[in-house]
């Protein structure tokens, strides 16, 4: 007897039935001492706590990092992370990246043509020569 | 009140206990997050000892009924029909045909542009929407085709938009990787490099549904005589 693998019964579309934000945690760097970092400490203690109570669905470290850039990293539920760099940026730019990293799927970033992908079976059926009605050229 | 506010805290370290588990929390939902801040101000004017921890406290599950939008800011446009749906008395006889065979598809148009969808596809549109969230629900009410695998229903020009419901779910948005063209001129050796990275919205189908005769009824449509030019349903040859 051939040896059957376990068909797969169900796929996650996440947003078909229940709809779970796809940015896990957002990491925000910064550094007390450096220059690129004064809009980070501004956005830190202004804008931050705003856009944590408004997305409390995104679990928010923040943590220094001394002698290095401002960064804010992303951790997505398909395990990925995207990390955007925020040096020398006013405080409204960073929130515009961290609204990036927010909306983000977490997917590497891809040039698709086709708008739509489909797990479903094809609705009408294949086509098939046999069936049908004859039809003249 | 005193009792109400020792609940509180008895469910607030609940909260706490849960909160180990990863998977509560992360099940919360972008559109509970609005009813759950309101909730909050509500419950920060009765004055709770507890800081606001929001999470499992919340309803989980979303249904696509409009009554679980109550808390919500963004209302859907109500729809300003200034006359009920008319329906010819072939497609009254032929629609539960339609609406009673199961997979089916829309082949919805979005700024003229038409997209096949059926149940549960991810949709990336080819350009980023402007005033949406992520976790909105839409209504897409511009179809010119319906069917399922034997029948299909054309609109005329498009399906009326009371025979259906599809909805989607903004899901976020993507962006492509940058892309970068070189711009050369003749007999010049400097070389222009244009950069473009574009962001796109994405989605997800929710429910792709067909509209019984019974509903129409319920809703108010009128039963009119079969006209020439009016939508029909064709079985598959």
């Amino acid at each position: 007897m051939p040896v059957k693998g376990i068909r797969t019964v169900t796929a996650a579309r996440n947003g078909v039935g229940a709809f779970i934000l796809q940015c896990k945690r957002l990491d925000f760097h910064y550094c007390n001492f450096g220059g690129s970092s004064r809009g980070m400490l501004a956005f830190l203690t202004q804008t931050l706590p705003r856009f944590a109570k408004e997305n409390p669905q995104i679990e928010i470290r923040v943590s220094p990092r001394h002698q290095k850039h401002p960064m804010i990293k992303g951790q997505y539920i398909n395990g990925n992370e995207k990390s955007i760099c925020v040096r020398n940026l006013e405080p409204e730019d960073i929130l515009k990246k961290a609204m990036i990293l927010k909306d983000a799927s977490g997917d590497k970033l891809k040039r698709t043509k086709k708008p739509i992908t489909s797990l479903n079976e094809s609705v009408r059926g294949i086509w098939s020569p046999y069936h049908g009605d004859l039809r003249g050229v | 009140m005193f009792s109400r506010s020792v609940l509180r805290s008895l469910v607030s370290d609940l909260r706490c206990t849960a909160s180990a588990a990863p998977l509560p929390q992360r099940a919360c939902l972008h559109q509970t997050a609005l009813l759950r801040a309101s909730q909050q101000e509500a419950s920060s004017q009765s004055s709770s000892p507890n800081p606001d921890t929001p999470l499992s406290a919340t309803p989980r599950a979303q249904t696509s009924q409009p009554d679980a939008h109550q808390g919500i800011k963004k209302q859907p446009v109500a729809p300003s029909f200034d006359s009920p749906l008319k329906v010819t008395k072939s497609l009254m006889s032929s629609l539960p045909h339609l609406a009673g065979q199961s997979p089916h598809y829309v082949v919805a148009e979005l700024h003229a542009r038409p997209y096949l969808l059926t149940e549960g596809d991810h949709i990336r549109l080819p350009f980023l929407m402007p005033n949406v969230k992520t976790g909105d629900i839409l209504r897409f009410n511009r179809a010119s085709a319906l069917g399922s695998r034997d029948f299909t229903l054309k609109g005329s020009q498009h399906v009326d938009e009371r025979l259906f419901e599809c909805r989607v779910r903004v899901t976020g948005v993507e962006s492509e990787p940058l892309r970068i063209k070189e711009k050369t001129k003749r007999r010049q050796r400097h070389t222009k490099t244009a950069k473009s990275k574009h962001r796109y919205t994405i989605m997800r189908v929710m429910d792709v549904r067909i509209k019984t005769p019974e509903e129409l009824l319920q809703e108010g449509a009128v039963v009119v005589e079969d006209t020439a030019d009016a939508t029909k349903i064709e079985a598959k040859s």
